[in-house]
């Protein structure tokens, strides 16, 4: 188990670095940008990928890698649903540049 | 093992936010979002090897599923629903972080247990919270903000319950943590449709970077429970980037955070005293009925002006083969005027997007350029509905990038422009708030529309937009042309109208 202080320095850290590297995106990329971050808080999937195999290993109820199985559809249609969206509103922006 | 997972985590949250570092750049932005989604994908494969799950099948079969409906969701969704689009994924995210609190709430430490129920409210407000917003961006719910009674009370009620049973569940057991798990998770869910539901239509912008930004908060808190580094890293840079896109939309409305949520949502003071409530509640009927008649019969008059002045453009528009030498000695008509124009700065808002006109617009922007005038569109930073709302449209009807141009950047060249053309935009060019002190716009940034010499608007009717306030520009005397209407049937009739 990794200790809580180091869990949390990590999110303070990225946090911190995150908003400086976004400050940087003009206005105009905004949407894209923002569902670029939509498609990355699917990143929970993570998570549950963790938690369910966990449940099943364990042999838990059913109850609970039925949870776990949902939560990962969840976070994985947010992840590709968003990272197929960004994909095609950024190539619309791009496709007039040669 | 741990080290290393870390160091791969670390790795891996580098190349996430070198990805958003490339999306600062309409050329580098495609690679960006590739480089953010090649990460997570070996994230996915580090936890599937780091947890020992491997030999899961049940995994498979569930991001199998999920990545179906998603990528058929990404594939289909018109770029006009984007905005609820966002926020349905948005709260799926934040549903799946609740699910993985509520899996692990069942921990040795007092650290997993906080974390995990605290995972399981924050998850629970942002899907109840992006449902609701979803479902006011697709317009199956009220575009007002729904008031119930004692709704802020309540809000803030379920807010110190969830926070309540969040603490004692970090310090109870067996069945006092599963009361609290389910306290957290109902209380949590009631505070989310509580405050999505007090948010109105132009606030829109503001709620869901917020959603956005609890989506990602979540994600992290749900990763601390669980221990992984990834998870906690990337969570908390969504958090940061949402929470950084409220902080600027917030700017852009000249708004505080807090009176979005705590119900200060652009309500009309009433400045009836309660005492004589009775005796005046007739009067206030009556006058109220009167001016709701002058309302209409002013639509009405602004309609006949606007008939008018379609006939008088396709007059304009019939004799067409007369020689040019001839002047028309006419009063100019918006047609006339952006005949005329070398310099034209178009303003888009929400209407656009309700019109579905972009396509519209750019076919007047293209028209114009054809004959010479130099065209630009103005942004302000929250016409439509989410951030960037006007440059995802416009982009998608083809208008290069680079005549998009930031509020800041343009808003001097107006008192030089020849012609503006706003298309459904009211609050966001208001000049009352620059002077209307008190009035829910005061202070807020807008577009200096009104010191163009000639102004065509193109709105749905001549209401006041969302805030409420009247728009001085339309009653000015000079130099205002009306096209009032659905913005494809204007747009088509100006455009029909330059010779």
């Amino acid at each position: 188990m990794i200790h809580p202080l180091i869990l949390i320095s990590v999110f303070i850290v990225s946090a911190v670095l995150g908003y400086f590297i976004i400050r940087t995106v003009p206005s105009l990329l905004h949407t894209p940008l923002m569902s670029g971050m939509n498609a990355l808080s699917g990143v929970t999937i993570v998570g549950a990928i963790v938690a369910t195999g966990v449940a099943f290993l364990a042999g838990d109820g059913l109850w609970a890698q039925l949870a776990g199985g949902l939560a990962i559809v969840l976070a994985a249609v947010n992840v590709f649903g968003g990272f197929g969206v960004t994909h095609r509103m950024l190539k619309m922006f791009d496709k007039k540049k040669k | 093992m741990s080290a290393l997972q870390i160091i791969i985590s670390a790795v891996l949250a580098v190349l996430v936010l070198a990805g958003i570092s490339m999306m600062s750049k309409v050329r580098t932005a495609v690679a960006g979002n590739l480089l953010s989604a090649f990460a997570m994908l070996c994230g996915i494969v580090g936890t599937l090897f780091f947890a020992g799950v491997v030999s899961v099948w049940t995994i498979y079969v569930s991001i199998l599923i999920g990545a179906l409906i998603g990528s058929l969701l990404a594939a289909r969704v018109q770029m006009i629903q984007m905005p609820q689009t966002v926020a349905l994924f948005n709260g799926l995210g934040g549903g799946a972080s609740a699910l993985v609190g509520l899996l692990s709430v069942h921990g040795d430490s007092a650290f997993v247990r906080f974390t995990a129920l605290l995972a399981v409210a924050v998850g629970m407000v942002t899907l109840v919270g992006s449902l609701i917003a979803a479902g006011k961006l697709h317009r199956i719910l009220p575009q007002k903000p729904v008031v119930w009674k004692g709704h802020a009370l309540c809000t803030l009620l379920f807010l110190v319950l969830t926070l309540a049973f969040v603490v004692a569940g970090t310090f109870a057991h067996g069945a006092g943590l599963t009361v609290c798990l389910v306290g957290a998770f109902v209380s949590a869910s009631l505070f989310g449709l509580w405050f999505s539901l007090r948010v109105g239509g132009a606030d829109m912008p503001i709620t869901i970077s917020l959603l956005n930004s609890l989506s990602g908060v979540a994600g992290s808190i749900a990763g601390m429970a669980i221990g992984d580094v990834f998870l906690v890293a990337v969570g908390g840079i969504v958090g940061a980037s949402g929470l950084l896109l409220t902080q600027i939309m917030c700017r852009a409305m000249n708004r505080k955070l807090m009176s979005i949520l705590t119900g200060g949502t652009m309500k009309p003071s009433n400045p009836t005293p309660a005492i004589e409530e009775n005796e005046n509640e007739e009067l206030v009927q009556r006058i109220m009925d009167l001016e709701k008649k002058i309302k209409e019969l002013e639509a009405m008059v602004a309609d006949l002006e606007a008939r008018v002045q379609a006939l008088d453009g396709q007059l304009n528009a019939a004799p067409a083969p007369a020689p040019v030498a001839a002047p028309v000695e006419e009063a100019p008509t918006a047609a006339s005027v952006l005949s005329k124009a070398k310099d034209v700065i178009i303003v888009p808002g929400y209407g656009m997007a309700l019109a579905q006109a972009q396509h519209q617009v750019r076919q007047l922007a293209d028209k114009l350029e054809s004959r010479g005038a130099r065209v630009r569109f103005a942004i302000h930073p929250v016409a439509g509905r989410m951030p960037g709302h006007m440059n995802v449209l416009l982009a998608e009807a083809d208008v290069d990038y680079e005549k998009l141009y930031e509020m800041d950047a343009i808003n001097d060249d107006f008192k030089n422009a020849d012609a503006v053309v706003v298309i459904g935009a009211n609050d966001v060019l208001n000049p009352a708030a620059r002077n209307a002190v008190g009035t829910p716009i005061y202070g807020m940034p807008v577009l200096n529309v009104d010191q163009a010499p000639e102004v065509i608007v193109c709105n749905f009717d001549l209401k006041p937009g969302y805030a409420g306030v009247e728009n001085p520009i339309y009653t000015r005397e000079k130099g205002v042309y009306l096209e009032l209407g659905d913005a494809k049937e204007t747009l088509m009739r100006l455009m029909a109208g330059i010779a």
